[in-house]
């Protein structure tokens, strides 16, 4: 009984202590307050750690809510719809950024740039990058600012292209060539096993999409036609799926399932010779512990085809919501943050910059080889499909892809049905 | 106003605050985390976002009628459930049977047995993934060694073998789960009956079907109604394992409900699917209590 009524004490205490704590003031109220939403991996903490470089430099109070890639969207978009003004800046990657500035969820940084004296962005910014951040795109007003600058890249085996003289993969169908030679000859490779021609990521959604596109694109599809209605059933596009599922025979089994982690499994084990893929994988093909193929691969722009080669913008921007308390504040870091000097800092810590400056940056430049394929392949990217109905279409157009790449669907089935469904989406939308 | 005051009677007041007051925490918290959160998902299925505002529309629910994606899932969730539940049931169902009787070692196989159930799904998940991978995994690498040829085995690649792959992982994590329940229920049934059967000479079979079965009932309903609800209602390891694919080869209807919620923000359409699926395990929950009941009385 007594230890009972210790314990009861115990508890009312650490629940009045709760209370007065919740109720005491977020210390000082002239000193000021920042809450940051920022992705989990190399890119969010890459500006987690500038934030804090932030805090240590002016005093500003730093709060940071890290949150996995798949949940960030969904955090944000419910707390920017209830208006709560919880984040003074979200991080967003660029698919999302039309949903989130048609919806007016964010704010204009235009007044805010021409009250500090620079009445327009930063042209140093590259033209692409800067392009995603405005709405509509490229022409509307800015809503974020550029921060990590990634872009799709050829990845091939240079030692395996010189072995068999093959030509360098300025095109499609080079690629295919060249997959269909290593495919042959390289029965027994690294391992003692077949080298796959090519390795691509067909599981639906957002992977097949991905490295469906630059063919798609290469090909001359295109995925709305002049009028905004979904084209992607026209001849070229069929004839661009057709190519996928080609390459798909000099793909390793099962690659309709393959995300990002088994493609960079394949050409880091040294059992596929090409692939499409993110500059963020490049450092690892020198680590020796983790790579059986340092110094072989070569990182170039896309191939072309009927029209020259086109990577997909992957950007991650910094924007500030409509309903922040501290926008004034928000906006001095936003600029801080992005300036040549801390987006540097980014890139040491991993992060393709979105600064044109620092792709030639000497230092930035002997340790990351690939910087002038990067930088043209930014510059020459295209975006995904500018819609606030990205997310559903990608989704359905994943699931004809993959559909296709399993065998359940022919290609000109597969585009037809994601024709339809497409239209079916944008409708629902009207 | 004197009137209403002599409505309730002074005892009866007294009577009535002190257990109302004991009610009223737990009242309040069914009222706000559920009963509140089940009236709002009833009106948002009733909305729908417009350019111009929201619109009062039963227009969820007929949109469901035409929806392949919808109907397709919904087959999904019902092959998974049937399949993945008859096997466990007959696998754990067998399994009790073996270790209700001395054997060398029980205590160690039924240790082992239910390791898989205290796994969190979303380990389960990914193990099987990298296990069920065609060029690395451990599966296929077993199957070489015996010589197999394994180029085709792509398990959650091909659409054939994904929907196998994902049932099979559900077996393997929740027929422990059957296991242990029928167990119990076993273990409760007194000796009598069987001494009795003895003595009237009846055959093992005879002895299983009109004794063991029919006083392992309660515990064999329950068993099914709990891997029914959570059959229909699957998404972790299919999350994890294929997301879905290949295709749309193994998406379930809660897979498409929290696609369309939280990732094309359609809160009204998943709340109009929710209902349907609510629904459908109600009905199904309800043919079972009748089911079995009814066998329980004759």
């Amino acid at each position: 009984m007594i230890i009972f009524a210790d314990n009861m004490r115990l508890t009312i205490l650490v629940a009045l202590l709760l209370v007065v704590a919740g109720c005491s003031p977020n210390g000082p109220s002239n000193r000021k307050e920042l809450t940051l939403a920022v992705v989990s991996g190399v890119e969010g903490d890459a500006l987690k750690q500038a934030a804090l470089d932030y805090q240590v430099q002016t005093g500003t109070l730093i709060n940071i809510a890290q949150f996995p890639y798949a949940s960030l969207f969904e955090k944000e978009l419910i707390d920017l719809n209830a208006r709560t003004g919880a984040y003074d800046l979200i991080m967003l990657d660029d698919p999302w950024f039309p949903r989130f500035a048609s919806e007016q969820f964010l704010t204009d940084l235009t007044p805010l740039l021409v009250k500090r004296g620079q009445p327009e962005a930063d042209g140093d910014f590259v033209r692409t990058s800067l392009a995603l951040c405005r709405h509509p795109y490229e022409t509307g007003p800015l809503y974020a600012l550029p921060y990590v600058g990634n872009s799709q890249l050829f990845f091939y085996r240079k030692d395996l292209f010189e072995k068999h003289s093959l030509k360098e993969p300025l095109t499609w169908n080079d690629v295919l060539a060249a997959a269909k030679t290593i495919h042959e000859k390289e029965t027994t490779g690294a391992n003692g096993g077949q080298i796959y021609g090519y390795v691509m990521r067909a599981a639906q959604g957002n992977a097949a999409v991905a490295d469906f596109m630059p063919i798609f694109w290469a090909f001359g599809g295109e995925m709305f036609d002049a009028a905004g209605k979904p084209a992607v059933n026209s001849p070229e596009g069929i004839a661009a799926l057709e190519f996928m599922l080609e390459l798909g025979k000099y793909s390793p089994p099962g690659y309709p399932s393959f995300n990002a982690d088994e493609v960079g499994a394949h050409l880091l084990q040294g059992t596929a010779a090409m692939s499409i893929n993110w500059p963020a994988w490049i450092s690892r093909f020198s680590e020796t512990s983790k790579s059986k193929v340092t110094g072989k691969m070569e990182f170039t722009t896309l191939p072309g085809a009927q029209k020259s080669g086109q990577a997909e913008i992957g950007n991650w921007l910094i924007a500030i919501p409509r309903d922040s308390q501290n926008v004034e504040a928000a906006m001095d870091f936003l600029i801080w943050a992005t300036s040549a000097e801390q987006m540097k800092r980014s890139a040491q810590r991993g992060n393709p910059p979105t600064r044109k400056s620092l792709f030639y940056d000497a230092e930035l430049l002997a340790a990351n080889p690939a910087y002038p394929a990067q930088l043209s392949s930014l510059e020459t990217s295209r975006p995904r499909p500018r819609t606030p109905q990205w997310n559903e279409i990608e989704n359905a157009f994943g699931i004809f892809l993959s559909k296709a790449n399993s065998g359940e669907l022919s290609p000109a089935e597969a585009m037809n049905q994601a024709n339809a469904e497409i239209e079916k989406i944008l409708q629902r939308a009207r | 106003m004197p009137k209403s005051r002599r409505f309730f009677s002074a005892r009866v007041k007294r009577d009535l605050l002190l257990p109302a007051l004991f009610i009223a925490p737990a009242l309040a918290v069914l009222l706000s985390l559920s009963i509140y959160p089940l009236l709002y998902s009833v009106t948002i299925s009733l909305q729908q976002q417009t350019s111009t505002g929201v619109n009062w529309t039963f227009g969820n629910f007929t949109r469901l009628v035409s929806d392949n994606f919808f109907w397709t899932a919904m087959a999904h969730t019902f092959v998974y459930a049937v399949v993945a539940l008859a096997c466990e049931f007959l696998l754990g169902l067998g399994l009790a049977l073996l270790l209700n009787k001395q054997i060398r070692g029980r205590g160690l196989f039924r240790a082992s047995l239910l390791m898989p159930m205290m796994l969190p799904t979303v380990v389960v998940g990914v193990v099987w993934r990298l296990m069920l991978n065609p060029n690395f995994g451990a599966v296929n690498g077993t199957l070489k060694q015996f010589g197999l040829d394994t180029e085709n085995l792509t398990w959650t690649a091909s659409p054939r073998l994904a929907m196998l792959s994902v049932i099979a992982v559900d077996v393997w994590q929740w027929t422990p789960f059957v296991f242990l329940v029928l167990l119990a229920g076993l273990q409760a049934i007194p000796q009598e009956p069987y001494e009795a059967a003895l003595i009237d000479g009846s055959s093992r079979w005879q002895t299983f079907r009109h004794v063991t079965l029919p006083l392992l009932k309660p515990a064999i309903l329950i068993v099914l109604l709990l891997r029914t609800m959570d059959l229909l209602r699957v998404f972790d390891q299919i999350f994890i394992l294929t997301e879905g694919g290949p295709g749309f080869a193994t998406e379930t209807i809660s897979l498409y409900i929290y696609r369309t919620a939280f990732r094309f923000f359609d809160f009204g359409y998943a709340a109009a699917m929710s209902f349907v699926l609510l629904a459908l395990t109600n009905i199904i929950s309800a043919i079972y209590i009748r089911f079995l009941q009814a066998r329980e009385t004759v």
